[in-house]
């Protein structure tokens, strides 16, 4: 039935307007302060500039950036590893083994990740209980670092990323034709085979999700450096806290700021341009000579 | 005058899509009329024009003399039982059928005795205070029915209800719904795409293409008397052949010339004419030369291993057996003719223990009577 | 065919490792020792002071308030988003879905930045209403996409049914929509809670002197060091979210 306009335009005011004023807007004012020159207070001073632009090519913020693209990737990396497995193993469980067992991987996911991460600073510190058990083990010397650099920052990352990419990967898994995998292997392939070239193009739309879930939130990351990173093993998000709170120096927060979202563009784009081909390939595809079935 | 209900010069478009055309339409009161069409015809469009869901783009609707063309909905006297039957999961059966009376704020002792009668009249008293997930399909559709009569509407609109049925089910329903329409007499607007479904239940059907109506009319007349290839076809089968007029030596008769079915014969009296002509019986005036289509049902033709002895007003052409389908109660031919195939059935009326069956690539003679065929003449100019 | 062992042997490992730290945070806050190192015993101690501590109680507080607040905005909000979203597919709705979508790609460190540059721009002090709507804002995306869902799984005709039958949209929000739509908006508003009494690094920009949430609390903490009573108060805090998850899970069990 026709609805008037007005229905329409009425009911989504409210939340249309609330993120355009306190999305939109502040994302867009985060670009237009990243051209202010900063005044005595740390805020925003009268006029443009792109001195603020110019102070980012000091040598230690490309060198950051590249840490925090190098740590998110492996993250990324690790987590699909991991959890294409995990997600194939949940799909192939029947119904009441399914929903305890996602329970069970989303519990720990729902506990605030400052104390996990807490959890593990605790556990990696040189007094705490891995270090002991490593050296005990002769796996670790006395003296070995657990904590405070990159080897922390990943590991941790990891264990806030691997559920974010686990939960997309068995959304797809679960909608995956199992009997598909039965089908190559009745036609000669490998167990391994049949993965590779049926399993993992099947999910790929859950892939791509996992791949845009786990690296962005990463490349944004704040609280997990800040904890268990060492000095030498900052990324963006320590900087921009940094430079918002203890330097206050706003404008140069919002260069950092936006330098992040440019970042993130990159993957987002080229997730937008795969999954556009994947539905350009499904529409062009031709149809199948005639009917087999009458 | 004025129908009960009326539809009148009814256009819908989507796009740049006209889907119902210029449609015009009159429903006596209490009568079933079936609403018959392929899939794309108009059919559903123009039952959601009259439930309220669409309004058309041009044309009123009357409902016992009421223009009820602005009306929404849920104002108009008009209950539609879905395809779907959308029935409310979160809702016993009885409140789901009770739904209607509820909303318009009854009686709780009224509403208890109504559907407790419907409940009687659709047989479903013993699964009153189960959810719908807990009957079956059959059950369920009958609950959209008692939901929608309950309410008294002057008309019942039921969209292709047994679609989702099997065979012998459907067969139960569709005598079931002719009893229901019976005991309470309301006006049925019945949609489907099957033909079966039409006749049997429809007092008139409506053949429906291409966004308009090509015949409207009475089940015998819509399939004795086709007014269109289109009915001719859509509505049971039938075999097509193109003809022109000429006259014959017999006044009740017709003559058609045509090259598609080769060598006919047809006898008048005791003398059989051989040539390219067939009989058909004169209904009404056409001019000679006019060009016109033969329909005649395969259950009308006689299949013979031997040119049938003379006969008045008998076609007789012949081929080639091509097909031999055996369905128990009767066996469906397609015999070559010319380079056409024609189609014929066959009933088994008599077990004669003596007879081979005409099998595959055995020479037949097909015959039938001048008054057998229909002959179909449709305007020249396209659609 | 045997299938593989892998992927159970992977899921095995997987999760062990994510229970491992929680198991030993739990062990740890009843470790009467001062520092993680050995352990000293079981003791209630650190419960005790956690229980004498009035600025983690203050902290509890207003992350409860903050979490009530911005869970019925963002349910509200997003219902409504989500039902115009799903109701008319027009070009507004696109954009409109672009920018529920956004916020969920947008890291939260950009977020509170841009939401601290916003309301030291227009002058507004931070405080717990700045909280507020800041929670508000990254809530609303999540709960649309659940209502979202539930709607895409909604059968319409139900809808039509019901004007069928004579009901207006009164009628039909409080008799049809509401009761089915109903389990969806608890578990919508779950998450919702969830996400803001779990929030860091959103709150951390935009909170003011004197006004801290948990987490916030929390992580200045682990700057003093004062490890123990933390892992007592991630315990408590643990089991709260626990409660709340179970309690969404059965939620939002479908209807059989």
């Amino acid at each position: 039935m026709r609805k008037p306009r007005w229905s329409e335009a009425l009911l989504s005011i409210p939340s249309f307007g609330w993120l355009v004023v306190f999305f939109a807007i502040p994302t867009v004012l985060v670009v237009a302060l990243s051209f202010k020159p900063t005044d005595l207070t740390g805020s925003a001073g009268s006029g443009w500039t792109l001195d603020t632009w110019r102070s980012l090519a000091n040598p230690v913020y490309p060198l950051i950036v590249w840490r925090t693209i190098w740590l998110s990737a492996s993250c990324t990396v690790v987590c699909l590893l991991l959890s294409v497995p995990v997600a194939y193993w949940i799909a192939r469980l029947d119904g009441k083994w399914r929903q305890r067992v996602l329970l069970l991987i989303i519990l720990p996911f729902w506990t605030n990740f400052l104390i996990r991460i807490f959890a593990w600073r605790t556990l990696l510190h040189p007094d705490g209980y891995l270090k002991s058990i490593g050296v005990a083990l002769g796996w670790a010397e006395p003296n070995d670092q657990l904590l405070y650099n990159n080897g922390a920052i990943l590991l941790v990352l990891v264990y806030t990323y691997l559920p974010f990419a686990i939960l997309p990967l068995y959304a797809a898994a679960e909608k995956f034709d199992f009997s598909l995998l039965d089908a190559a292997r009745d036609l000669g392939a490998t167990k391994f085979q049949a993965f590779r070239s049926i399993f993992l193009p099947g999910i790929r739309t859950g892939l791509l999700t996992a791949f845009l879930i786990v690296f962005i939130p990463a490349l944004g990351s704040y609280a997990i450096p800040s904890i268990v990173g060492g000095p030498s093993s900052e990324m963006i998000g320590n900087k921009i806290a940094q430079r918002a709170t203890t330097d206050r120096n706003l404008p140069h927060a919002a260069a950092l700021g936006t330098l992040l979202t440019i970042t993130i563009f990159v993957p987002l784009g080229i997730v937008a341009l795969l999954r556009r081909r994947d539905r350009l390939a499904a529409a062009a595809r031709p149809s199948l000579p005639g009917t087999l079935i009458p | 005058m004025g129908a009960f209900i009326e539809l009148q010069n009814i256009t819908k478009t989507f796009g740049s899509a006209t889907v119902v055309s210029n449609v015009s339409l009159e429903l006596n009161q209490g009568e079933v009329f079936s609403l018959l069409g392929p899939s794309g015809s108009g059919k559903t469009t123009l039952l959601r024009l009259l439930a309220g869901f669409l309004t058309p783009d041009a044309g009123r609707i009357l409902i016992n003399g009421r223009d009820v063309t602005a009306l929404p909905p849920n104002l108009r006297p008009v209950n539609t039982v879905f395809q779907n039957y959308a029935l409310f999961p979160h809702l016993t059966v009885r409140e789901n059928i009770g739904f209607g009376l509820s909303v318009a704020q009854r009686e709780p002792s009224e509403i208890i005795t109504e559907v407790d009668r419907m409940l009687d009249l659709t047989q479903l008293h013993d699964h009153a205070t189960k959810k719908p997930s807990q009957i079956s399909g059959g059950q369920r559709q009958r609950v959209a029915i008692a939901r929608a009569l309950i309410n008294k509407p002057q008309l019942l609109l039921l969209d292709e209800p047994l679609a989702a049925l099997d065979l012998k089910l459907r067969q139960r329903m569709l005598i079931e719904l002719n009893k229901i329409h019976e005991e309470v007499g309301t006006t049925f607007l019945y949609v489907t795409h099957d033909q079966g479904e039409a006749m049997s239940l429809g007092d008139r059907v409506g053949v429906m293409n291409h966004g308009r109506f090509e015949q409207i009319g009475t089940p015998n007349e819509v399939y004795e008397h086709p007014r269109s290839r289109f009915v001719a076809e859509f509505v049971g089968d039938t075999n097509l052949i193109a003809a022109t007029v000429i006259p014959v030596p017999d006044v009740g008769n017709l003559g058609l010339r045509t090259d598609q079915v080769g060598a006919v014969e047809y006898d008048l009296g005791p003398q059989r004419h051989h040539g390219d002509v067939l009989l058909t019986q004169k209904t009404r005036d056409i001019p000679t030369g006019a060009t016109a289509t033969l329909s005649v049902r395969p259950e009308r033709i006689a299949i013979r291993r031997d040119p049938p002895p003379i006969a008045h007003e008998q076609n007789t052409i012949h081929g080639i057996v091509e097909d031999v389908v055996y369905l128990g109660s009767r066996t469906h031919y397609r015999v070559r003719v010319n380079d056409r195939l024609i189609e014929v059935w066959k009933q088994h009326r008599r077990f004669l223990p003596d007879y081979a069956p005409i099998t595959w690539h055995e020479k037949v003679w097909l015959s039938w009577f001048s008054n057998d065929g229909y002959l179909i003449v449709e305007p020249t100019s396209p659609a | 065919m045997k299938p593989s062992r892998l992927p159970l042997v992977t899921s095995m490992l997987v999760l062990g490792f994510f229970y491992l730290p929680i198991a030993m945070l739990v062990a740890q806050s009843f470790n009467a020792a001062k520092f993680g190192g050995q352990w000293n015993g079981f003791s209630f101690r650190w419960y005790q002071e956690l229980w004498a501590r009035d600025d983690i109680h203050q902290a509890a507080w207003n992350t409860l308030l903050i979490a009530t607040a911005s869970t019925l905005a963002s349910v509200i909000l997003g219902s409504l988003a989500a039902w115009c979203i799903h109701r008319y597919k027009s070009r507004t709705q696109r954009i409109h879905y672009g920018l529920i979508y956004a916020p969920l790609v947008v890291p939260d460190i950009l977020m509170g930045l841009s939401l601290l540059f916003f309301f030291v721009n227009i002058g507004v002090s931070l405080n717990l209403t700045t909280i507020i709507l800041a929670h508000t804002t990254f809530c609303l995306s999540y709960v649309t996409l659940v209502m979202l869902g539930r709607l895409q799984d909604f059968d319409e005709s139900m809808i039509e049914a019901a004007q069928d039958l004579g009901a207006s949209w009164p009628t039909i929000i409080r008799r049809i929509l509401l009761p089915l739509l109903g389990p969806g908006l608890a578990a919508g508003a779950l998450l919702a809670f969830t996400l803001s009494i779990d929030d860091f690094v959103i709150t951390f920009l935009v909170s003011g002197p004197g006004n801290t949430t948990l987490p916030v609390k929390i992580f200045s903490m682990m700057r003093r060091s004062s490890p123990q009573v933390i892992n007592a108060l991630s315990v408590i805090f643990m089991s709260v979210t626990f409660i709340i998850v179970l309690l969404s899970q059965r939620l939002s069990r479908p209807q059989s």
